[in-house]
Protein backbone atom coordinates (compact mmCIF):
# COMPACT_ATOMS: atom_id res chain seq x y z
CA UNK A 1 0.00 0.00 0.00
CA UNK A 2 1.43 3.45 -0.99
CA UNK A 3 1.66 5.80 2.13
CA UNK A 4 2.06 8.87 -0.33
CA UNK A 5 -2.27 8.04 -0.45
CA UNK A 6 -2.48 8.44 3.08
CA UNK A 7 -1.04 11.92 3.60
CA UNK A 8 -4.18 13.60 1.99
CA UNK A 9 -6.12 12.40 4.50
CA UNK A 10 -4.28 13.05 7.65
CA UNK A 11 -3.68 16.93 5.33
CA UNK A 12 -7.39 17.12 5.58
CA UNK A 13 -7.88 16.36 9.10
CA UNK A 14 -4.87 18.58 10.36
CA UNK A 15 -6.30 21.68 8.32
CA UNK A 16 -10.07 21.29 8.41
CA UNK A 17 -10.59 20.53 12.18
CA UNK A 18 -8.80 23.81 13.54
CA UNK A 19 -10.43 25.78 11.07
CA UNK A 20 -13.59 24.38 13.22
CA UNK A 21 -12.77 25.35 16.43
CA UNK A 22 -10.88 22.02 16.94
CA UNK A 23 -7.87 22.03 19.11
CA UNK A 24 -4.66 21.42 16.37
CA UNK A 25 -4.48 17.74 15.72
CA UNK A 26 -0.95 16.26 16.40
CA UNK A 27 -0.36 13.20 14.94
CA UNK A 28 1.09 10.57 18.28
CA UNK A 29 1.02 7.23 16.33
CA UNK A 30 1.16 5.57 12.57
CA UNK A 31 1.66 2.26 11.74
CA UNK A 32 0.63 -0.81 9.40
CA UNK A 33 -1.84 -3.56 10.36
CA UNK A 34 -3.38 -6.79 8.77
CA UNK A 35 -6.13 -7.55 11.06
CA UNK A 36 -9.68 -5.93 12.38
CA UNK A 37 -10.10 -2.63 13.83
CA UNK A 38 -11.55 -2.65 17.05
CA UNK A 39 -13.49 -0.29 17.40
CA UNK A 40 -13.22 2.33 20.23
CA UNK A 41 -16.92 2.94 20.46
CA UNK A 42 -18.02 5.02 17.49
CA UNK A 43 -16.43 4.47 14.23
CA UNK A 44 -17.55 6.34 10.52
CA UNK A 45 -16.84 4.25 7.35
CA UNK A 46 -16.89 6.18 4.38
CA UNK A 47 -15.95 4.03 0.60
CA UNK A 48 -14.02 5.67 -2.46
CA UNK A 49 -13.77 5.02 -5.63
CA UNK A 50 -12.89 5.85 -8.90
CA UNK A 51 -8.88 5.92 -9.92
CA UNK A 52 -8.46 5.30 -6.67
CA UNK A 53 -10.65 2.29 -4.64
CA UNK A 54 -10.79 1.67 -1.10
CA UNK A 55 -11.96 2.36 2.48
CA UNK A 56 -11.87 5.09 5.77
CA UNK A 57 -12.80 4.86 9.00
CA UNK A 58 -12.37 7.95 11.37
CA UNK A 59 -12.66 5.76 15.24
CA UNK A 60 -13.07 7.01 18.69
CA UNK A 61 -14.95 6.70 21.89
CA UNK A 62 -18.14 8.09 22.66
CA UNK A 63 -16.76 10.59 24.98
CA UNK A 64 -14.94 11.91 21.96
CA UNK A 65 -17.62 11.92 19.37
CA UNK A 66 -19.39 13.66 21.79
CA UNK A 67 -16.64 16.61 22.50
CA UNK A 68 -16.45 16.93 18.59
CA UNK A 69 -20.45 16.98 18.25
CA UNK A 70 -20.42 19.57 20.95
CA UNK A 71 -17.81 21.42 19.36
CA UNK A 72 -19.37 21.26 16.03
CA UNK A 73 -22.91 22.82 17.26
CA UNK A 74 -21.36 26.06 18.76
CA UNK A 75 -20.18 24.29 22.34
CA UNK A 76 -23.74 23.44 22.81
CA UNK A 77 -23.54 20.38 25.15
CA UNK A 78 -24.12 17.06 23.92
CA UNK A 79 -25.01 14.89 27.14
CA UNK A 80 -26.41 11.40 24.75
CA UNK A 81 -25.06 10.42 21.89
CA UNK A 82 -28.11 11.23 20.42
CA UNK A 83 -29.27 11.46 16.42
CA UNK A 84 -28.23 15.16 16.17
CA UNK A 85 -24.82 13.98 17.49
CA UNK A 86 -24.16 11.11 15.48
CA UNK A 87 -25.81 13.16 12.64
CA UNK A 88 -22.56 16.05 13.39
CA UNK A 89 -20.04 13.14 13.27
CA UNK A 90 -21.66 11.75 9.79
CA UNK A 91 -21.44 15.01 8.52
CA UNK A 92 -17.59 15.58 9.97
CA UNK A 93 -16.58 12.16 8.29
CA UNK A 94 -17.79 13.83 5.30
CA UNK A 95 -16.29 16.63 5.21
CA UNK A 96 -12.99 15.27 6.27
CA UNK A 97 -13.41 12.45 3.11
CA UNK A 98 -14.26 15.10 1.08
CA UNK A 99 -11.47 17.66 1.89
CA UNK A 100 -8.71 14.49 1.33
CA UNK A 101 -10.27 13.64 -1.90
CA UNK A 102 -9.92 17.26 -3.03
CA UNK A 103 -6.17 16.60 -1.84
CA UNK A 104 -6.24 12.95 -3.55
CA UNK A 105 -7.36 15.25 -6.66
CA UNK A 106 -4.30 17.64 -6.61
CA UNK A 107 -1.93 14.90 -6.98
CA UNK A 108 -3.64 13.60 -9.98
CA UNK A 109 -5.88 10.93 -8.42
CA UNK A 110 -9.37 11.58 -8.47
CA UNK A 111 -11.96 9.97 -5.98
CA UNK A 112 -15.87 9.73 -5.39
CA UNK A 113 -16.76 8.91 -1.86
CA UNK A 114 -19.92 7.60 -0.90
CA UNK A 115 -22.12 8.40 2.22
CA UNK A 116 -20.44 8.18 5.64
CA UNK A 117 -22.01 4.61 7.42
CA UNK A 118 -21.55 4.78 11.44
CA UNK A 119 -21.26 2.54 13.73
CA UNK A 120 -22.10 2.55 17.59
CA UNK A 121 -21.18 0.07 20.55
CA UNK A 122 -18.15 -1.04 21.51
CA UNK A 123 -16.65 -4.54 20.60
CA UNK A 124 -17.28 -3.87 16.86
CA UNK A 125 -14.93 -5.54 14.40
CA UNK A 126 -14.57 -4.03 11.33
CA UNK A 127 -12.45 -5.21 8.35
CA UNK A 128 -11.40 -2.72 5.28
CA UNK A 129 -9.02 -4.42 3.99
CA UNK A 130 -8.00 -7.84 2.68
CA UNK A 131 -4.22 -7.06 2.81
CA UNK A 132 -2.82 -4.21 5.05
CA UNK A 133 -3.79 -1.06 5.97
CA UNK A 134 -2.32 1.82 7.71
CA UNK A 135 -3.19 3.27 11.21
CA UNK A 136 -2.96 7.05 12.12
CA UNK A 137 -3.59 8.17 15.68
CA UNK A 138 -3.95 11.93 15.88
CA UNK A 139 -4.26 13.42 19.27
CA UNK A 140 -7.10 16.76 19.76
CA UNK A 141 -6.59 18.64 23.42
CA UNK A 142 -6.67 15.00 24.74
CA UNK A 143 -9.17 13.43 22.56
CA UNK A 144 -8.09 10.69 20.15
CA UNK A 145 -9.27 10.01 16.90
CA UNK A 146 -7.72 6.68 14.58
CA UNK A 147 -7.67 7.02 11.36
CA UNK A 148 -7.58 3.97 9.54
CA UNK A 149 -7.25 3.75 5.72
CA UNK A 150 -7.15 0.33 3.28
CA UNK A 151 -6.34 1.07 -0.27
CA UNK A 152 -6.98 -1.34 -2.90
CA UNK B 1 -50.18 13.92 -5.39
CA UNK B 2 -49.36 16.04 -8.84
CA UNK B 3 -50.17 13.73 -11.87
CA UNK B 4 -47.09 13.23 -14.48
CA UNK B 5 -48.15 14.19 -17.61
CA UNK B 6 -47.36 11.49 -20.70
CA UNK B 7 -47.52 11.85 -24.47
CA UNK B 8 -47.37 9.10 -26.29
CA UNK B 9 -45.85 9.08 -29.86
CA UNK B 10 -45.71 6.17 -31.60
CA UNK B 11 -46.93 5.21 -35.28
CA UNK B 12 -48.63 2.11 -34.28
CA UNK B 13 -51.89 2.04 -32.75
CA UNK B 14 -51.62 -1.04 -30.96
CA UNK B 15 -48.75 0.14 -30.00
CA UNK B 16 -49.92 2.88 -28.14
CA UNK B 17 -52.54 1.65 -26.56
CA UNK B 18 -50.21 -0.64 -24.94
CA UNK B 19 -48.45 2.06 -23.38
CA UNK B 20 -51.24 3.55 -22.33
CA UNK B 21 -52.76 0.90 -20.17
CA UNK B 22 -49.16 0.24 -19.24
CA UNK B 23 -49.54 3.66 -17.58
CA UNK B 24 -53.43 3.29 -16.51
CA UNK B 25 -53.56 3.42 -13.09
CA UNK B 26 -50.26 5.06 -11.92
CA UNK B 27 -49.17 8.30 -11.10
CA UNK B 28 -48.69 8.76 -15.03
CA UNK B 29 -51.58 10.40 -17.26
CA UNK B 30 -51.37 10.24 -21.29
CA UNK B 31 -52.28 13.57 -22.01
CA UNK B 32 -51.52 13.46 -26.15
CA UNK B 33 -51.10 10.70 -28.33
CA UNK B 34 -49.58 11.45 -32.14
CA UNK B 35 -48.99 9.13 -34.72
CA UNK B 36 -45.66 10.93 -36.75
CA UNK B 37 -43.91 13.41 -36.14
CA UNK B 38 -45.88 16.61 -37.09
CA UNK B 39 -48.28 15.74 -34.95
CA UNK B 40 -45.92 15.12 -32.11
CA UNK B 41 -44.02 18.33 -32.06
CA UNK B 42 -47.72 20.47 -33.01
CA UNK B 43 -48.68 18.80 -30.34
CA UNK B 44 -46.04 19.16 -27.59
CA UNK B 45 -45.80 22.84 -27.73
CA UNK B 46 -49.81 22.55 -27.22
CA UNK B 47 -49.73 20.07 -24.32
CA UNK B 48 -46.31 20.55 -22.73
CA UNK B 49 -46.32 17.59 -21.33
CA UNK B 50 -43.35 16.07 -18.37
CA UNK B 51 -42.15 13.57 -20.29
CA UNK B 52 -42.83 12.06 -23.80
CA UNK B 53 -42.48 8.29 -25.35
CA UNK B 54 -40.57 8.24 -28.66
CA UNK B 55 -40.79 5.27 -30.76
CA UNK B 56 -38.01 5.19 -33.86
CA UNK B 57 -40.54 4.46 -36.98
CA UNK B 58 -42.83 7.19 -37.74
CA UNK B 59 -43.99 7.59 -41.44
CA UNK B 60 -42.66 11.16 -41.77
CA UNK B 61 -39.33 11.60 -39.85
CA UNK B 62 -37.44 8.90 -37.72
CA UNK B 63 -38.03 8.87 -33.65
CA UNK B 64 -34.28 10.81 -33.23
CA UNK B 65 -35.29 13.21 -35.86
CA UNK B 66 -38.90 14.29 -33.87
CA UNK B 67 -36.59 14.65 -30.63
CA UNK B 68 -34.20 16.85 -31.95
CA UNK B 69 -37.17 19.68 -33.07
CA UNK B 70 -38.97 18.88 -29.47
CA UNK B 71 -35.75 19.62 -28.57
CA UNK B 72 -35.94 22.67 -29.85
CA UNK B 73 -38.49 23.78 -28.92
CA UNK B 74 -37.72 22.93 -24.85
CA UNK B 75 -34.13 21.74 -24.13
CA UNK B 76 -35.53 20.77 -21.04
CA UNK B 77 -37.62 18.43 -22.13
CA UNK B 78 -37.76 14.62 -21.40
CA UNK B 79 -37.86 12.37 -24.09
CA UNK B 80 -37.58 8.23 -23.67
CA UNK B 81 -36.93 6.15 -26.73
CA UNK B 82 -38.82 3.07 -27.10
CA UNK B 83 -37.91 0.98 -30.43
CA UNK B 84 -37.24 -2.59 -31.49
CA UNK B 85 -33.74 -1.95 -32.11
CA UNK B 86 -31.37 -0.65 -29.72
CA UNK B 87 -27.45 -0.18 -30.66
CA UNK B 88 -24.35 2.13 -29.92
CA UNK B 89 -25.16 4.33 -33.18
CA UNK B 90 -28.78 4.81 -32.43
CA UNK B 91 -27.84 5.76 -28.76
CA UNK B 92 -25.47 8.08 -29.60
CA UNK B 93 -27.44 10.13 -32.10
CA UNK B 94 -30.16 9.76 -29.78
CA UNK B 95 -28.29 11.59 -27.08
CA UNK B 96 -27.08 14.74 -29.35
CA UNK B 97 -30.89 14.83 -29.98
CA UNK B 98 -31.93 15.10 -26.68
CA UNK B 99 -33.13 11.68 -25.80
CA UNK B 100 -32.39 10.56 -21.85
CA UNK B 101 -33.07 6.82 -21.61
CA UNK B 102 -33.34 4.18 -24.75
CA UNK B 103 -35.33 0.88 -24.11
CA UNK B 104 -35.83 -1.52 -26.15
CA UNK B 105 -39.80 -3.36 -27.20
CA UNK B 106 -41.53 -5.13 -26.10
CA UNK B 107 -40.99 -3.59 -22.70
CA UNK B 108 -42.53 -4.63 -19.23
CA UNK B 109 -44.82 -2.21 -17.09
CA UNK B 110 -42.24 -2.10 -14.11
CA UNK B 111 -39.23 -1.16 -16.96
CA UNK B 112 -41.52 1.59 -18.30
CA UNK B 113 -42.39 2.76 -14.96
CA UNK B 114 -39.01 2.94 -13.72
CA UNK B 115 -37.35 4.82 -16.98
CA UNK B 116 -40.44 7.21 -16.31
CA UNK B 117 -40.43 7.65 -12.88
CA UNK B 118 -36.38 7.88 -12.54
CA UNK B 119 -36.81 11.12 -15.64
CA UNK B 120 -39.37 12.62 -13.32
CA UNK B 121 -38.26 12.40 -10.48
CA UNK B 122 -38.54 15.95 -9.12
CA UNK B 123 -42.13 15.69 -10.08
CA UNK B 124 -43.05 12.42 -8.39
CA UNK B 125 -40.89 12.80 -4.70
CA UNK B 126 -37.41 11.84 -4.43
CA UNK B 127 -38.83 9.32 -1.99
CA UNK B 128 -41.30 7.73 -3.90
CA UNK B 129 -38.11 7.47 -6.47
CA UNK B 130 -36.25 5.89 -4.10
CA UNK B 131 -38.72 3.31 -2.82
CA UNK B 132 -40.72 2.06 -6.15
CA UNK B 133 -37.21 2.22 -8.28
CA UNK B 134 -34.21 1.73 -6.61
CA UNK B 135 -34.95 -0.52 -3.54
CA UNK B 136 -37.58 -2.39 -5.41
CA UNK B 137 -34.58 -3.09 -8.48
CA UNK B 138 -32.71 -4.05 -5.44
CA UNK B 139 -34.90 -6.42 -3.61
CA UNK B 140 -35.42 -8.27 -6.98
CA UNK B 141 -31.50 -8.39 -7.53
CA UNK B 142 -31.51 -9.37 -3.81
CA UNK B 143 -34.09 -12.27 -4.18
CA UNK B 144 -32.16 -13.29 -7.82
CA UNK B 145 -28.85 -13.38 -5.84
CA UNK B 146 -29.83 -15.26 -3.09
CA UNK B 147 -31.31 -17.73 -5.20
CA UNK B 148 -28.49 -17.38 -7.50
CA UNK B 149 -25.33 -18.09 -4.95
CA UNK B 150 -27.19 -19.90 -2.14
CA UNK B 151 -29.87 -21.49 -4.39
CA UNK B 152 -31.99 -20.13 -1.61
CA UNK B 153 -35.66 -19.43 -1.80
CA UNK B 154 -36.83 -16.07 0.10
CA UNK B 155 -40.03 -14.05 0.86
CA UNK B 156 -38.95 -10.52 0.41
CA UNK B 157 -40.84 -7.62 2.37
CA UNK B 158 -39.46 -3.88 1.69
CA UNK B 159 -39.93 -2.78 5.01
CA UNK B 160 -41.45 0.96 5.34
CA UNK B 161 -38.73 4.16 5.11
CA UNK B 162 -37.22 3.09 8.35
CA UNK B 163 -35.16 6.22 10.25
CA UNK B 164 -34.11 4.15 13.19
CA UNK B 165 -30.64 2.34 13.65
CA UNK B 166 -30.21 -1.24 12.75
CA UNK B 167 -29.35 -3.53 15.17
CA UNK B 168 -26.59 -5.62 14.69
CA UNK B 169 -25.65 -9.32 15.90
CA UNK B 170 -23.72 -10.91 13.70
CA UNK B 171 -22.29 -9.39 10.33
CA UNK B 172 -22.82 -6.69 8.19
CA UNK B 173 -21.52 -5.45 4.85
CA UNK B 174 -21.21 -1.96 3.85
CA UNK B 175 -20.57 -1.19 0.40
CA UNK B 176 -21.32 2.64 -0.56
CA UNK B 177 -22.71 4.12 -3.67
CA UNK B 178 -20.97 7.01 -5.24
CA UNK B 179 -22.36 8.78 -8.27
CA UNK B 180 -25.73 10.79 -8.18
CA UNK B 181 -27.39 9.58 -5.67
CA UNK B 182 -24.89 8.69 -3.70
CA UNK B 183 -25.63 6.29 -0.46
CA UNK B 184 -24.74 3.04 0.40
CA UNK B 185 -26.07 -0.80 1.13
CA UNK B 186 -25.56 -2.63 3.92
CA UNK B 187 -26.36 -6.92 4.14
CA UNK B 188 -26.46 -8.24 7.12
CA UNK B 189 -27.18 -11.45 9.34
CA UNK B 190 -27.19 -12.83 12.33
CA UNK B 191 -23.87 -14.99 13.01
CA UNK B 192 -26.44 -17.89 13.52
CA UNK B 193 -27.79 -17.39 9.85
CA UNK B 194 -24.21 -16.11 8.87
CA UNK B 195 -22.89 -19.90 9.58
CA UNK B 196 -25.74 -21.95 8.00
CA UNK B 197 -25.39 -19.62 4.85
CA UNK B 198 -21.88 -20.16 4.71
CA UNK B 199 -21.79 -23.93 5.20
CA UNK B 200 -24.43 -23.65 2.62
CA UNK B 201 -22.62 -21.80 -0.45
CA UNK B 202 -19.00 -23.47 0.52
CA UNK B 203 -20.79 -26.82 0.53
CA UNK B 204 -18.55 -27.39 3.79
CA UNK B 205 -20.24 -28.84 7.04
CA UNK B 206 -18.53 -26.67 9.11
CA UNK B 207 -16.95 -23.45 8.38
CA UNK B 208 -14.62 -20.71 10.68
CA UNK B 209 -16.06 -17.38 11.56
CA UNK B 210 -13.45 -15.82 9.28
CA UNK B 211 -14.82 -17.78 6.14
CA UNK B 212 -18.75 -17.56 6.81
CA UNK B 213 -17.37 -13.41 6.85
CA UNK B 214 -15.66 -13.71 3.39
CA UNK B 215 -18.44 -16.08 1.76
CA UNK B 216 -20.90 -13.18 3.29
CA UNK B 217 -18.66 -10.16 1.68
CA UNK B 218 -19.23 -11.89 -1.50
CA UNK B 219 -22.20 -12.92 -1.63
CA UNK B 220 -23.19 -8.80 -0.35
CA UNK B 221 -20.64 -7.44 -2.93
CA UNK B 222 -21.70 -9.33 -5.94
CA UNK B 223 -25.90 -8.37 -5.09
CA UNK B 224 -24.77 -5.00 -4.65
CA UNK B 225 -23.36 -5.12 -7.79
CA UNK B 226 -26.12 -6.12 -9.57
CA UNK B 227 -28.79 -3.94 -8.08
CA UNK B 228 -26.80 -1.02 -9.07
CA UNK B 229 -26.25 -2.36 -12.80
CA UNK B 230 -29.70 -2.70 -13.37
CA UNK B 231 -30.26 0.78 -12.09
CA UNK B 232 -27.80 2.00 -14.45
CA UNK B 233 -29.48 0.35 -17.03
CA UNK B 234 -32.66 2.06 -16.58
CA UNK B 235 -30.74 5.39 -15.88
CA UNK B 236 -27.81 5.79 -18.40
CA UNK B 237 -27.08 9.62 -17.79
CA UNK B 238 -25.49 9.17 -14.23
CA UNK B 239 -23.67 6.22 -13.36
CA UNK B 240 -23.80 5.28 -9.99
CA UNK B 241 -20.57 3.01 -8.92
CA UNK B 242 -20.10 0.97 -5.32
CA UNK B 243 -17.13 1.16 -3.32
CA UNK B 244 -14.98 -1.57 -1.88
CA UNK B 245 -17.05 -3.78 1.07
CA UNK B 246 -16.42 -2.72 4.57
CA UNK B 247 -17.40 -5.75 6.92
CA UNK B 248 -18.55 -4.72 11.00
CA UNK B 249 -19.04 -7.57 12.87
CA UNK B 250 -20.04 -7.59 16.72
CA UNK B 251 -23.06 -7.77 19.12
CA UNK B 252 -25.19 -5.52 20.49
CA UNK B 253 -23.58 -3.14 17.43
CA UNK B 254 -26.15 -0.04 15.77
CA UNK B 255 -25.68 1.18 12.22
CA UNK B 256 -26.74 4.48 12.64
CA UNK B 257 -27.10 6.61 9.23
CA UNK B 258 -29.07 9.86 10.35
CA UNK B 259 -28.78 11.67 7.11
CA UNK B 260 -29.80 8.73 4.75
CA UNK B 261 -32.88 8.39 3.79
CA UNK B 262 -32.86 4.53 4.24
CA UNK B 263 -35.26 1.19 3.49
CA UNK B 264 -34.90 -2.09 4.65
CA UNK B 265 -35.66 -5.47 2.96
CA UNK B 266 -36.37 -8.58 4.26
CA UNK B 267 -35.20 -12.17 2.68
CA UNK B 268 -37.37 -14.59 5.18
CA UNK B 269 -35.58 -18.05 3.94
CA UNK B 270 -35.04 -21.07 5.40
CA UNK B 271 -32.09 -20.69 7.54
CA UNK B 272 -32.64 -17.48 8.84
CA UNK B 273 -33.90 -13.54 8.06
CA UNK B 274 -31.01 -12.13 5.63
CA UNK B 275 -31.38 -8.44 5.35
CA UNK B 276 -30.09 -5.94 2.87
CA UNK B 277 -30.82 -1.99 3.61
CA UNK B 278 -30.49 0.54 0.92
CA UNK B 279 -29.94 3.99 1.75
CA UNK B 280 -29.52 7.27 -0.17
CA UNK B 281 -28.18 10.82 1.11
CA UNK B 282 -31.25 12.95 1.95
CA UNK B 283 -28.82 16.12 0.35
CA UNK B 284 -27.15 15.10 -3.03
Amino acid sequence: MDVKLVNPFIDAFTTVLPQMGFPTPERTGMGVQDKHINSRGVAVLVGFTKEIRGNVVYNMDEETAKFIASTMMMGMPVADFDEMAQSAISEMSNMLTATAATNLASLGREVDISTPSLTVGAGAGIRISGGQFLTVTMDMGGHIVEIDIAVE
Amino acid sequence: MEKVRVMVVDDSKISRMMISSMLAKTNFEVCAMAENAAAAIDLYAKTRPDVVTMDMNLPDADGVECSRRIHAIDSNCRIVMISAMKDAKLIMHGRLAGISSFLQKPISTNELLDTLMILCQDKVGINTVYRDSYVTTYAKAFADGLSQIGGLESEIEIQEEDVGALNLDGVAVIIGIVGEPRGRVAFYMDTETMLKFASRILQEDTVSEFEAQAAVEETGNIIAGHGISRINDVIKDREMRLTPPGIISGVNIKLSNPDLIAFNIKAKTELGNIFMNVGFARSV
